[in-house]
């Protein structure tokens, strides 16, 4: 337990450092947020307006304390969103009675939306594209491992590494290309790009952009556990399965495969919580409207409200991600308990 | 007899044969999307002649690169929204095709006081489209939102010649008060001085009347509401995914709008366009490719279906005028004789057109005779030994000894045409040397005194008249230390004093023969080498009617109308992406 809530809170510095890293050079890098609002052709005097407005006028310190102080805090349970009010950007964290712990990223410069709102809309998008491309990888990935390392020195074998390298040396914008091509303009079994209006649309549309991300992943864990397998496989533990009478099938799967699981979970791991940061290529590529779409455009846009929140939301995501890996690791590998 | 194959003799024929097979299925793969060789195809079919009378119905789909900002004209406007808040809100005053100011929801004007008093009367019977009627209170109530200073208005300044603007402005005032109503379809604005822009002002988007709806305050929440042909209903616009506008039954122009609807779908990359415009999801493909542009032309089914837009840009050099080497007039001069626009204009020639005076396209006067900036390397050499610094190119010695720094960011042509003028520059013995940023950090050295020598300039017409060229770029009344718009800092009174009155010049001939002179000025001291203005490309189906180029710039879908014909629609159906 002592253990659990010290992970926790390294977790929570690890979320501020970063989140404070990530405002720190957001407020020292050339560029003027309120010029990127009002426009390149924009007069000074008008400029100036939209910089009162937009807050920017503080000093970055009192910005900074100002935006640690809104994040999270306590207010009204219930939130009126056309009041005027300081909590009109805020979402319900927690309730608490009459009162809640709120959210609150502030509202964005450009598009002038809470932007608790935004994260709320494509959050779930981006959840839905990592956990589809994270199955194609693993899927994918942890077959054609498995298969290579059963198979080592085969044709077979060396088709699956030769793919593999193909896959990680190909731009995921280049992937996704050959597959619009192929399955949306040539036979129009999938759509082409969007995110569609029914749930039937969206998964639709999810398809090709998680396969896309499969594609790139699947060739990565292909590489792993292959490598990881080959050396199993050779273990004299696994020469006393063979001996004991276990069929092949069972000493790969149960055995082998097994083992060589922490490190193709700590991968993926990681690779999750990157996941949930945006796959922006991707999202861009195929117009699926998640995190990565919207950072980018934040970051082009000097949009500091929206750029934090991603940071925080990506920031979270990896170390909720860690810390599950690290749950998992005492599940899978009894001596790490 | 069979033989058996063992292991000493080789490799099997599968195995022999994998490694090439990969290779063919690997250059197919990324050979196919290439699309080198293959034809376009061919244009889905109107259902009747061009000539035919237009019909009512359908819906128009668009797409764009980007997404937008918003759809409030008091708000934040951008290269894309412009065309939606158009067809949402119209104006007292619109433009002809020939860019003259024209009466729109005002039946007509008239301008008093020597050009300080510009009383409009408004057409009687106009529908906003909650179904209220204009009234003049709704026009000054729109005038005094947009420039509430609580509004995020980036264009309210250029409204400060009207009475009372400071104080309403500053918060003093509650009403603007040289805002007058002065019956349920009159109103006046008063200005401090006489003013020619005025009715230009009045043709963009930042006063255009709202419904009652939108209040006397901005609120971002307000769903937009104005009296064009086209409305937003609620649930019409998904933020960075699409947007749907419906006709509105009550615009004023009977039987328009023709459409049912018009739609836009947002961050579609050219490819992706071009892909649904061939398979007729898309009705006009607008940010096509370069290449994809070419092709289309050449095409002799295609090329009468393309549109070039108006060309209301002006991209330039722009050279510090404080700042060595270009505080020297003779380096500008040379400059601006070195570079060859038409070598600018190939990187990308069906988008840039050479421009060679401070006024684009759109508004330029075509006359042989003015003395533009022009290619002439023997008078650009000729410019540098008047300014000392003569350049020998048989031996390449002598020019100006140190490195120039040129700040500049990935977009568009910039990257293509800095070398250019790396090469044309060096010819004369000025040695450029590319910084490349990000665009924020461009903008803001761009605009702070001393920080760029010489950079990239490009200046969008605000609206059509020469005032949106000379005042914000090249008139000491504009030079800040940060933030400035003349990022040139030039400065010289006989332009200011020129572009003043002309500023004030109530009669068009005399107005434009100041404006002459002062594009003379600015041509021959050269604070920006022009170089090429800008404009887009659409090219549409057959069955696509009544887009014309519009001369703001601004795409424009107000008067067309679909003629699709039943097998086109049926191919869509049937064969098209989904």
């Amino acid at each position: 337990m002592s253990r659990l809530l010290r992970r926790l809170a390294w977790s929570a510095f690890v979320v501020w450092a970063v989140v404070s890293i990530a405002f720190a050079v957001n407020a020292l890098v050339p560029g003027d947020p309120a010029r990127m609002v009002a426009g390149a052709q924009a007069r000074p005097a008008d400029v100036a307006r939209i910089r009162e407005q937009l807050g920017l006028n503080a000093t970055p310190l009192v910005q900074y304390a100002r935006f640690w102080k809104r994040l999270v805090h306590v207010g009204p349970r219930i939130i009126d969103p056309k009041a005027t009010s300081d909590h009109a950007t805020c979402a319900v964290l927690i309730p608490l009675g009459r009162s809640a712990v709120h959210l609150d990223f502030g509202k964005s410069f450009q598009k002038r939306q809470a932007v608790v709102d935004l994260v709320a809309v494509r959050l779930p998008r981006t959840f839905a594209l990592a956990v589809a491309g994270m199955l194609v990888q693993l899927l994918f990935g942890v077959a054609t491992g498995v298969v290579a390392a059963t198979r080592r020195g085969s044709w077979l074998d060396r088709l699956l590494v030769g793919s593999s390298l193909l896959g990680i040396s190909a731009p995921t914008f280049l992937i996704a290309l050959l597959l619009q091509y192929v399955f949306a303009r040539e036979l129009g079994w999938l759509p082409l790009d969007g995110f569609g209006k029914t749930v039937a649309e969206h998964a639709r549309c999810l398809v090709l952009p998680a396969v896309t991300l499969g594609v790139y992943g699947a060739a990565y864990y292909t590489r792993l556990v292959r490598d990881e397998m080959a050396v199993l496989l050779q273990q004299d533990w696994v020469r006393t399965a063979r001996a004991k009478g276990l069929s092949p099938m069972r000493v790969v799967l149960r055995h082998a495969l097994r083992n060589a699981l922490l490190p193709i979970t700590t991968a993926a791991g990681l690779d999750f919580g990157a996941l949930m940061g945006g796959a922006v290529v991707t999202e861009t590529v195929f117009r699926w409207p998640g995190l990565g779409e919207l950072s980018v455009e934040a970051t082009f846009d000097r949009d500091g409200p929206i750029l934090l929140a991603c940071v925080v939301v990506t920031s979270v995501a990896i170390v909720a991600s860690n810390l599950l890996v690290d749950l998992a690791y005492s599940r899978l590998d009894p001596r790490v308990r | 007899m069979r033989s058996i194959r063992t292991r000493r003799e080789g490799p099997s024929r599968a195995r022999r044969l994998a490694p090439a097979a990969l290779a063919a299925c690997a250059a197919g793969l990324l050979a196919v999307p290439l699309g080198c060789s293959q034809a376009l195809p061919g244009p889905l079919p109107s259902a009747h002649g061009d000539d035919a009378p237009p019909r009512r119905g359908g819906t128009l789909h668009l797409a764009t690169f980007a997404d937008i900002r918003g759809l409030d004209p008091a708000g934040p406007v951008d290269g894309l929204n412009l065309a939606v808040i158009h067809l949402i809100f119209a104006g007292l005053v619109d433009y002809d095709a020939h860019a003259n100011p024209v009466p729109e929801l005002a039946d007509h004007w008239d301008i008093e006081d020597g050009g300080r008093t510009y009383r409009f009367v408004l057409r009687q019977g106009v529908r906003m489209q909650d179904g209220s009627e204009l009234t003049a209170e709704d026009v000054k109530r729109s005038a005094e939102r947009a420039l509430r200073p609580s509004t995020p208005d980036p264009m309210a300044s250029y409204f400060q010649a009207i009475v009372g603007y400071d104080a309403f402005a500053a918060g003093k005032a509650e009403h603007l008060e040289g805002v007058v109503v002065e019956g349920r379809y009159i109103v006046s604005f008063y200005l401090k001085e006489p003013d020619a822009t005025f009715l230009y002002l009045m043709a963009m988007h930042t006063l255009r009347p709202t419904c009652k709806s939108a209040g006397d305050r901005y609120l971002d929440t307000w769903l937009p509401c104005g009296a064009g042909p086209f409305k937003l209903e609620p649930g019409g616009w998904q933020r960075g995914v699409s947007l749907r506008l419906v006709r509105h039954g009550g615009y004023f122009r009977p039987g328009q709008p023709y459409l049912d609807a018009v739609e836009w779908t947002y961050h579609m990359g050219s490819i992706a366009q071009k892909l649904r415009f061939e398979s007729g999801q898309l009705d006009v493909a607008r940010d096509l490719s370069e290449p994809d542009i070419a092709r289309y032309r050449a095409d002799p089914r295609w090329n009468a279906l393309g549109l070039f837009e108006a060309d209301t840009t002006v991209y330039g050099e722009s050279m510090n005028t404080r700042m060595p080497p270009f505080d020297n007039v003779e380096i500008r001069r040379a400059v601006a004789a070195a570079i060859d626009r038409e070598h600018y204009r190939l990187t990308q020639p069906n988008r840039i057109s050479v421009l060679n005076q401070a006024l684009p396209g759109a508004i330029a006067d075509a006359d042989p005779s003015f003395p533009a900036q022009r290619h002439d390397y023997a008078a650009a050499l000729e410019h540098m030994r008047k300014a000392g610094y003569p350049y020998d190119p048989a031996t390449g010695k002598g020019g100006w000894p140190r490195p120039i720094e040129y700040v500049l960011y990935d977009k568009g042509a910039f990257v293509f045409t800095a070398q250019l003028l790396q090469q044309d520059l060096a010819r004369i013995g000025l040695r450029i040397r590319l910084r490349l940023v990000s665009y924020p950090t461009f903008i803001t050295l761009q605009e702070r005194a001393g920080a760029a020598a010489m950079s990239p300039g490009n200046d969008q017409l605000d609206y059509l008249d020469p005032s949106a060229v000379f005042e914000p770029l090249f008139t000491t009344a504009s030079i800040s230390p940060e933030g400035t718009q003349n990022t040139a800092f030039y400065s010289n009174p006989r332009l200011d004093d020129l572009v003043a009155r002309a500023h004030r010049e109530m009669n068009p001939a005399a107005r434009k023969a100041l404006y002459r002179e002062a594009d003379a000025i600015v041509c021959d001291e050269a604070p920006w080498a022009f170089t090429f203005g800008y404009h887009f490309f659409d090219v549409h189906q057959p069955y696509v009617h009544g887009l014309g180029a519009n001369p703001t710039g601004v795409f424009d879908t107000s008067g067309v109308w679909l003629d699709r014909a039943g097998d086109a629609l049926d191919r869509v159906l049937d064969g098209g992406l989904r």
